[in-house]
């Protein structure tokens, strides 16, 4: 397609960040094909915002430079929106802590490409966006999904294995990064767990679980699939003081934890709806204080708020 | 979408959960132990252990017997099976005709030690046919793994169970299930049942009549932990819960599932705000000449007419008496418990 001056546009993209998983393992399909899975938790206190104007040379810059997997995303964008002899310019601006398991890579990477597509004139569909995202960081969440359409997703292929058609239980999530020296772990350096065959059974039953827990809006079971989740990737990414952090989940009356699969946060879930929600929050923060944990974080799975949608 | 299963296996092993009470759920299966040797069998076929042709030797006169023979028969494998002469005509005709080989170990008199003699037996058997695969499912951990459909049935169709009651055999099904809803539901409650006249929890060997759950060996694959409580039901009361459940509910179901029946709907009785839930292993038609005709009870001395309403609570294996008994396992191992010091006087035990 011959592009003229009047296609050079400016596009903007945004995408939030996610709080680690509420499970992650792995799961067959319906022909008994095992896949890598998770089922993202979006955390909608950070996210991220990309700028991008397309120029007629095929030089790509990032600003700041420092988002090398948002400059592979921007070029396998516009060679999807058929400008493969176009560079551009691209802006991110993101308030996403970084190597904890927030997500800031995928976030970066999926604002980018809506910002790309729009900037293209083309609109794209989630699951075209998480292809894209894979192929620029080999291992991506299913953030572009709208965060009321919850999925089970392979993360390696940007595929959606299952669709649950409800949006998760209202969740009040207090959490905190247990690494605290900041240091982070690194996705790409991190290689893919080998689950033994008792795990990949394991992960059919949670994942019933979940389905159960959706279906019937039942965060209590949400709790319970979310912590034998975390409690099986112990032996993977162990998350340090995780015993003590069980029972003060049971001692504040939490629905149970949830965790970073692949980084270092870990989140104590609520039922907003619990009696006397503000003490046995303050209950968990005096705990992590002692620990030595001095920040931490609270936001709520929304009702209804999903990114600005790329119009094109 | 309708589902079409891909071969005979899928389709029959799938259990299907019917609610008894309002608090009070059964999952009917056609026949259980297609799902361990279904697990067991591809498990081993994955690991490169069995191809075409390959012999699978196997201890069982029951139901895992006609499940190897049913997988056998659709996969090409050739079955032998060691059977004490217990075994039924119409059931050896069944698996002669899947094309498995029924080896009937005799020259025993006394029943007790038969199991003995059939491992015995597998022992020279698997020294002619070197390159054998041998499912072992009282001792292979793949059986208890088998049951995951089982726990993804439950979590999926009732969302929480407060408690699992199922028969004892090989401890499969019990602690597989339940091990995998445990990890859901830690507070689970498991209540297992045994006969009078089996090893598993503790009483002495005696020959059993109902055949299917109990063991006059101890399998690895009953893991005692699992247990919060263990019933004895004797054979009698077993083949009249059966008929109960058949004239009550329809359900046509085989001796064991006529134990869990009764166990379970005392215990759903008993605690009405619990979800409680029982595993019934088979269906009726094996059955039919005996357990469902008076005239074979009558002869073996276990027709009965009326149930007994309730257990008869022991705190020790050696208080069971011949009767429908049970006691509060807690969780605890076998040694635990039977060296745990008895204090009963009045037991036929001390
Ligand atoms: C009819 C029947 N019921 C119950 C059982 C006991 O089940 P499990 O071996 O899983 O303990 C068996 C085991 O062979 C059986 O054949």
């Amino acid at each position: 397609m011959a592009v003229s001056e009047v296609d050079l546009k400016v596009g903007h993209g945004q995408a939030y960040a996610h709080h680690g998983e509420l499970l992650q393992g792995m799961f067959a399909d319906e022909q008994g094909y095992l896949h890598y899975g998770l089922v993202t938790l979006p955390c909608m206190l950070f996210h991220t915002e990309v700028t991008f104007t397309v120029t007629p040379n095929s030089e790509i810059i990032v600003e700041p430079a420092t988002h090398s997997k948002a400059f592979q995303a921007a070029k396998l964008t516009l060679h999807y929106c058929n400008r493969s002899g176009h560079g551009g310019h691209l802006k991110l601006n993101s308030n996403i802590p970084l190597k904890m398991g927030f997500g800031s890579s995928t976030s970066d990477v999926c604002a980018t490409i809506r910002a790309v597509a729009q900037a293209c004139s083309f609109h794209l569909l989630p699951e075209e966006i998480a292809q894209i995202a894979v192929q620029a960081e080999q291992a991506s969440d299913s953030i572009m999904f709208d965060t009321q359409q919850t999925v089970l997703f392979a993360q390696r292929e940007g595929i959606v294995l299952e669709e649950f058609h409800k949006p998760l239980p209202v969740l009040e999530i207090i959490g905190f990064n247990t690494d605290a020296t900041g240091q982070g772990i690194d996705t790409l350096t991190f290689t893919p767990i080998h689950y033994s065959h008792q795990e990949i059974e394991a992960f059919r039953v949670l994942l019933a679980g979940l389905r159960k827990a959706i279906a019937l809006h039942d965060p209590y079971l949400l709790g319970r699939v979310t912590t034998a989740s975390a409690y099986i990737n112990q032996r993977y990414l162990p998350k340090p003081h995780f015993d003590r952090l069980l029972q003060l989940a049971s001692k504040t009356g939490a629905l149970g934890l949830q965790v970073a699969h692949s980084g270092t946060i870990v989140g104590f879930l609520f039922d907003p709806e619990i009696a006397e929600l503000e003490e046995r929050v303050q209950m968990i923060l005096t705990h992590l204080f002692e620990m030595g944990f001095h920040i931490s974080h609270r936001f709520r799975t929304e009702k209804r708020t999903s990114p600005r949608k790329n119009t094109a | 979408m309708r589902k079409i299963y891909p071969t005979t296996i899928e389709a029959i092993e799938a259990p299907t959960l019917i609610r008894i009470t309002d608090n009070f759920y059964v999952v009917a299966f056609r026949l259980m132990k297609l799902l361990p040797a279904h697990f067991i069998l591809d498990r081993a076929q994955q690991a490169g252990l069995l191809d075409i042709g390959s012999i699978i030797i196997e201890t069982s006169s029951g139901t895992f017997g006609l499940a190897l023979a049913m997988i056998c028969a659709l996969r090409g494998y050739r079955l032998i099976l060691v059977s004490d002469p217990v075994i039924d005509t119409s059931l050896k005709r069944r698996l002669e005709e899947l094309g498995a080989h029924v080896e009937i170990v005799s020259g025993v008199e006394a029943y007790t030690g038969i199991q003995q003699v059939r491992l015995d037996r597998i022992k020279s058997l698997q020294e002619e046919h070197p390159g054998y695969f041998w499912p072992s499912q009282y001792d292979n951990p793949h059986n208890p793994e088998a049951y995951t459909p089982v726990a993804e049935l439950l979590v999926e169709a009732l969302g929480h169970v407060d408690c699992l009651i199922g028969t004892v055999g090989s401890g499969g099904s019990l602690c597989g299930t339940s091990n995998y809803l445990r990890m859901l539901f830690p507070q689970l409650t498991v209540a297992g049942v045994d006969t009078h006249g089996s090893v598993l929890f503790g009483l002495p060997d005696q020959p059993r009549l109902l055949r299917g759950l109990g063991n006059s060996l101890m399998p690895k694959n009953v893991a005692h932990m699992a247990f919060d409580e263990i019933h004895w039901v004797n054979a009698a009361e077993a083949f009249l819960a059966t008929r109960i459940l058949h004239r009550t509910h329809a359900l046509y179901m085989g001796g064991t599932s006529g134990a869990a029946f009764l166990v379970s709907r005392w215990w759903a009785q008993q605690h009405p705000n619990a979800t409680v839930v029982a595993l019934l292993p088979d269906e009726g038609y094996r059955y039919q000449d005996t357990i469902y005709n008076d005239d074979w009870l009558r002869q073996h001395n276990a027709l009965l007419t009326q149930l007994p309403e309730q257990p008869c609570l022991v705190s020790h294996p050696h208080e069971v008496n011949e009767n429908w008994s049970y006691m509060l396992w807690k969780r605890r191992t076998y040694e635990q418990v039977l060296h745990y010091p008895f204090l009963g006087g009045q037991s036929r035990g001390q």
